[in-house]
């Protein structure tokens, strides 16, 4: 019997093996497709229509790269680029010490975690508009709460959404306050992951509480703070909704990001095949420095098998 | 940490908890806040409900009572449900797929790159050729439009989190079904799929509250009848004056659904946000 048994199970798992083989196409095969008609398909769809010129939102004539050559000019552009890049970098430092440091300090035994977990999803998934739409309130300049707050404290009101500089700082407040919990939670889960006896060791070998973090916690989490870099870095680039909802992109131009000009580009002035060039001139830029910073993204997701 | 902490660095800590915490919740209290008071006692510096002030529903049930709030609600839910499942639909057999069988060129790890991929390009790349292509299709400012948008780019969060969720299920069950005489589609549908179900629900949440938030292309292809939640509010206080009770409402009405959502799928809303890259 036991014979039997050895000799019919490898011969089945070969048929199935096969048969699988066949099957497997169909599983990918939606997706697939789909990501290709509504995705790739667009995006050809944008290339194609940045070489040509609109006129009240039909195509006009064939210019070539002239599209791409007016990117170099453009003041404006230049502006909300040069926007965006202070926003970027300073959401993203700001974001990456403040969750880090956190999590550092609340990676020990204590009550209510799961509460405080919880309350720190809560803005993650506040709808952006919104919350820059309370903004609005928020940083009012005339007896609005944070002034109102500032001259208790015996500083002047700041006139956040006046100002051009101060508005700009009022976008990246919100967006901090938006995603500094990003960076808490998914910190505070790596850390919890360390294994715990690296820690026991290096007690025991009387390492102080410095050397632990310096040479077990930072070596064993530069990994995870990377894919948070990497994540937070791919989305800030897409900003567009709090400035919108809370400034408008003003006062002037002062918090009118990349997205922002491109969408008045497209929707406003109807400028299709410029707003398709700059489109691609921020994915460029976008994909240039992700895959400078991150030639092994890969690695990070263990796809493998 | 296994160490004890210091009483000073106990006490520091728990006073950077307590403001972290305020920090998150004082934007929300400010907004229900704002809600019930009367426009009267907006300045006044008060801060409790009943004690301090006398609250009032009338904000609440004036803008509820207002047709396109109405309408804008039932887009924004129809949106939602809509784009969430058909990502999830079109999502789940390829996150199998990719966790159990070897493809090759293109290999499993150039497929899962490129779904990942699709969160790198920048949306507003694709505001001007789908607002063709709708506009081609006669689909401006429709539902419809907005739910194929919307699953388009949550796509890459159902694949990649549902597929981590695969490779975590031994391999047994399935091969078991197989000796049994199981088809791939029923190891797939009867084996596989029930042991994910808690995975793919949160895989669907957040997808809901991910199409609920969405501004970009709800903004550019609706101009009427399809207009969700995010459009109904941006803006409109730059034109109209700043009037507190109502921003507080429909701030509210627009980010409780997706945040309530996220609290149900809490236990993986790190492991989604991460692609699976970190387990929560």
């Amino acid at each position: 019997m036991a014979t039997i048994a050895t000799t019919q199970i490898p011969q089945k798992r070969i048929g199935l093996v096969e048969h699988r083989d066949r099957a497997k196409r169909f599983f990918l095969l939606p997706a697939v497709v789909w990501v290709l008609a509504f995705s790739i398909f667009p995006l050809l769809y944008a290339l194609y229509n940045s070489l040509f010129s609109f006129r009240f939102g039909r195509i006009n004539e064939f210019v070539g790269l002239q599209n791409f050559g007016r990117l170099l000019t453009d003041a404006n552009l230049h502006s909300g680029l040069r926007t965006t890049l202070i926003f970027v970098a300073s959401t993203i430092v700001v974001q990456m010490i403040l969750g880090f440091g956190l999590a550092l300090l609340l990676n020990q035994e204590m009550r209510g975690r799961n509460v405080l977990r919880a309350i720190m999803i809560l803005p993650l998934f506040a709808t952006p508009v919104a919350i820059g739409y309370l903004g609005i309130t928020i940083f009012y300049e005339q007896n609005g709460p944070l002034n109102v707050l500032l001259r208790a404290l015996g500083i002047e009101p700041v006139p956040w959404l006046s100002n051009p500089f101060w508005a700009l700082v009022a976008v990246i407040l919100v967006d901090i306050w938006q995603w500094t919990p990003f960076v808490f939670l998914v910190s505070l889960a790596a850390l919890q992951a360390l294994p715990i006896d690296l820690y026991e060791a290096a007690e025991v070998d009387g390492a102080s509480r410095f050397a632990s973090f310096r040479y077990i916690t930072l070596p064993l989490m530069t990994p995870t703070l990377f894919l948070i870099l990497l994540l937070r870095l791919v989305e800030a680039f897409k900003v567009f909704d709090i400035p919108t909802s809370l400034t408008l992109g003003g006062p002037g131009r002062a918090t009118e990001v990349y997205s922002l000009f491109t969408y008045r580009t497209a929707m406003r002035f109807f400028d299709h095949g410029y707003a398709a060039a700059q489109g691609f001139l921020l994915l460029v830029i976008v994909s240039v420095i992700v895959t400078l910073l991150f030639r092994r993204i890969g690695r990070l997701y263990d796809v493998e098998s | 940490m296994l160490r004890k902490l210091s009483p000073t660095a106990q006490v520091l800590t728990v006073g950077l908890l307590i403001v972290a915490v305020a920090w998150v919740i004082l934007p929300f209290y400010w907004a229900f806040l704002n809600s019930v008071k009367k426009p009267a006692d907006t300045f006044a510096n008060t801060f409790i409900p009943f004690l301090q002030f006398q609250p009032t529903l009338e904000h609440w049930v004036g803008e509820l009572a207002i047709p396109e709030t109405r309408q804008a609600l039932l887009n924004s839910t129809m949106i939602a449900i809509g784009a969430a499942t058909i990502s999830i639909l079109i999502g789940t057999p390829a996150a199998y797929a990719l966790a159990r069988f070897r493809f090759h060129r293109p290999s499993n790890r150039f497929l899962t790159t490129w779904f990942l991929s699709q969160r790198i390009l920048p949306p507003v790349l694709f505001v001007v050729p789908f607002f063709l292509i709708m506009r081609e299709l006669r689909l401006l400012d429709s539902i419809l439009a907005l739910v194929l948008l919307n699953a388009t780019f949550t796509l890459p969060f159902s694949v990649i989190i549902l597929s981590q969720m695969f490779r975590e299920l031994p391999r047994e069950l399935e091969e078991a079904a197989y000796v049994d005489g199981a088809t791939t589609f029923q190891a797939f549908s009867r084996v596989a799929l029930p042991l994910v179900l808690p995975g793919l629900v949160a895989a669907w949440i957040i997808c809901m509250a991910f199409s609920w938030n969405e501004f970009l292309f709800a903004l550019s292809l609706t101009t009427k009848t399809a207009i969700p939640m995010p459009v109904i509010i941006a803006g409109a206080e730059h034109t109209r004056g700043v009037q507190f009770w109502y921003v507080g409402v429909r701030t509210l009405l627009t980010l409780l659904p997706p945040t309530i959502l996220a609290l149900l799928a809490q236990r993986y809303i790190v492991r989604g946000l991460t692609f699976g890259a970190v387990k929560g």
